[in-house]
């Protein structure tokens, strides 16, 4: 497999203020690398010096095996960026915008515009400042997709999604991967890395901590039990749980057991209440990379 | 992208044409029956008991206002350049920033187009506007003054032009400044500063020798309307040094351009 997306030793600081640190990364052809990490963790720094947007303080971005350079318009062409807000220009209509994108491309991109805004129901009569945070989202991954770009970063792309367009779109970017393009995916969502993901990046505080497959993650899944009951002691002492609080009869621990089995061995005991929460990826830091 | 940044800018150049055709027009359809009455004579006479600065900042000492032209040549100039300016320099400092302002940097940045190319677009685009204001006021008052009675039709041209030179020095000058911010707010309050300080500070270098030095720090020397006037000819090393300074900025601008962090 070629590297398409390769970051080598990336670091970006704003003033003494750090945004990230010695990144390194190398995305194969044909992936869905997933980058995950809290608000304010480095993601779209990272994306933001990938796309020249801002001055990288040091390393460099290589789109296959060539380094992207601010003016390089034959790589600029290759990639189709979803920012994860989107501002386009009010004084537009969704017609007189995607006309608009499709100027800046040599070969006829209308049929797919066309077949996109057909799958994703948008309406290129309305004028861009009466859109919806949901419309808005869904023109802009138009906006990315149209030309179609080998490769794809995409900040936060579902956010303001409903869940039925969420679909539309997952299914969009496993079309993509089967025509082998390359999708670099910054999230907060845990749940939405491990469904269509091959890969998870984590970033946090300006560090790549952990360059993960999936399947390898999902062993690691991690859930929080809270359970009220008398008989918490023996609960306790039958699942040797790693209690993170306790008050009374209540217990609140990590869970790494399939859900099925958790429940089979709970059904011994009186249970008068049980919470079962998946792990936000705030925990899952706290858990793993503590 | 181009024929985007003439849509986008039509507006403002409208408006800011409009502005001053409307001031034309009242002075085509007033100053006749001013001109015929006894009291130019009156005013005439007044005006020359002003202070001969006040009468050379509006050029009254070399000209006369008992005719529409000859109210062009003193006060009405002095408006084009200033309402050219101000527009010049509102342009300037919002034609390449406005993206950056708006954030639509984000998407435009993501295109296959270098920056080289989206500076030069729009500075080809806020140029022309320029020159087409100056062209359409030009125009208007010809028609305008053709039809009021006779002029000096060589030395009426002339005076047209001089006001594409300080304006596209404001222009270039408040296009380099918006290099070093990410917000329009900021710059337009220091281009209109530009503007009025230049004209002020050639006001009073006009005041006497001690001051006459600092006509070489305002941009307005560059619209040489008293030489104009007075020789019926443009200096070339006026012509000369706007459009060098303009390319000096339109070059500077580029380099800080290739450099900005964008958002």
């Amino acid at each position: 497999m070629k590297n398409v997306i390769e970051i080598q030793n990336l670091t970006k600081y704003y003033g003494k203020i750090k945004g990230v640190e010695n990144l390194s990364l190398k995305l194969e052809e044909g992936e869905i690398f997933g980058f995950i990490g809290p608000n304010g963790a480095g993601k779209s720094t990272t994306i933001r010096s990938i796309m020249n947007l801002i001055n990288k303080t040091s390393g460099k971005v290589l789109i296959e095996n060539k380094e992207f350079n601010k003016d390089d318009i034959e790589i600029k062409e290759k990639i189709g960026y979803l920012p994860s807000e989107i501002y386009l220009y009010d004084d537009l209509t969704v017609k007189e915008m995607l006309d608009y994108h499709e100027s800046f491309y040599k070969k006829d991109i209308h049929e797919r515009r066309v077949e996109l805004v057909k799958r994703l129901e948008l309406d290129e009569k309305k004028k861009i400042e009466d859109l919806s945070l949901g419309n808005l989202k869904k023109l802009g991954i138009i906006l990315a997709f149209m030309h179609e770009p080998k490769i794809l970063i995409l900040d936060e792309p579902t956010s303001g999604l409903d869940p039925i367009m969420q679909n539309v779109f997952y299914d969009l970017l496993k079309e993509e991967r089967t025509k082998g393009n390359t999708i670099f995916y910054s999230t907060h969502i845990l749940s939405e890395v491990s469904k269509i993901c091959d890969r998870v990046g984590i970033i946090k505080d300006g560090n790549l901590i952990k360059v993960e497959k999936i399947e390898e993650l999902s062993k690691k899944s991690l859930t929080f039990v809270t359970i009220t009951s008398e008989q918490v002691k023996e609960i306790v002492k039958d699942l040797k749980v790693n209690i993170i609080s306790e008050d009374e009869n209540t217990i609140k621990f990590g869970n790494n057991l399939p859900h099925d089995e958790l429940i089979k061995k709970l059904s011994k005991y009186k249970i008068d209440r049980i919470l079962i929460e998946e792990a936000t990826l705030e925990d899952m830091f706290m858990h793993y990379y503590k | 992208m181009f024929k985007r940044e003439m849509k986008i800018n039509f507006k403002n150049f409208i408006i800011w044409t409009s502005i001053l055709i409307a001031l034309f027009l009242v002075v085509f359809l007033v100053y006749p029956s001013i001109v015929n009455s006894d009291n130019m004579q009156m005013m005439d006479e007044m005006m020359k008991m002003f202070p001969e600065e006040m009468l050379k900042a509006f050029n009254m000492d070399i000209s006369s206002i008992d005719s529409a032209f000859g109210w062009l040549k003193t006060e009405g100039f002095v408006f084009v350049l200033l309402i050219t300016g101000i527009y010049s320099g509102i342009l300037g400092s919002s034609i390449l920033l406005k993206e950056e302002s708006d954030k639509t940097i984000e998407y435009l940045n993501s295109m296959p187009v270098t920056r080289k190319s989206i500076v030069i677009n729009k500075i080809t685009c806020g140029l022309l506007y320029i020159i087409l204001m100056v062209a359409t006021i030009g125009i208007f008052n010809f028609v305008g003054l053709s039809l009021s009675g006779e002029f000096n039709k060589k030395l009426y041209i002339l005076l047209s032009i001089t006001s594409i030179f300080s304006s596209i020095v404001i222009f270039a000058v408040c296009l380099f400044l918006s290099t070093f911010t990410h917000k329009t707010k900021k710059t337009l309050g220091i281009s209109l500063g530009i503007v009025f300080a230049s004209y002020f500070l050639k006001i009073i270098s006009e005041m006497g020798e001690s001051t006459e030095f600092l006509k070489y720090i305002s941009i307005f020397t560059l619209a040489d309307i008293r030489n104009v006037i007075v020789n019926i000819t443009i200096n070339p090393l006026v012509v000369a040094l706007a459009v060098a300074i303009t390319i000096i900025f339109i070059i500077l601008t580029i380099i800080r351009y290739e450099k900005k962090e964008l958002v």
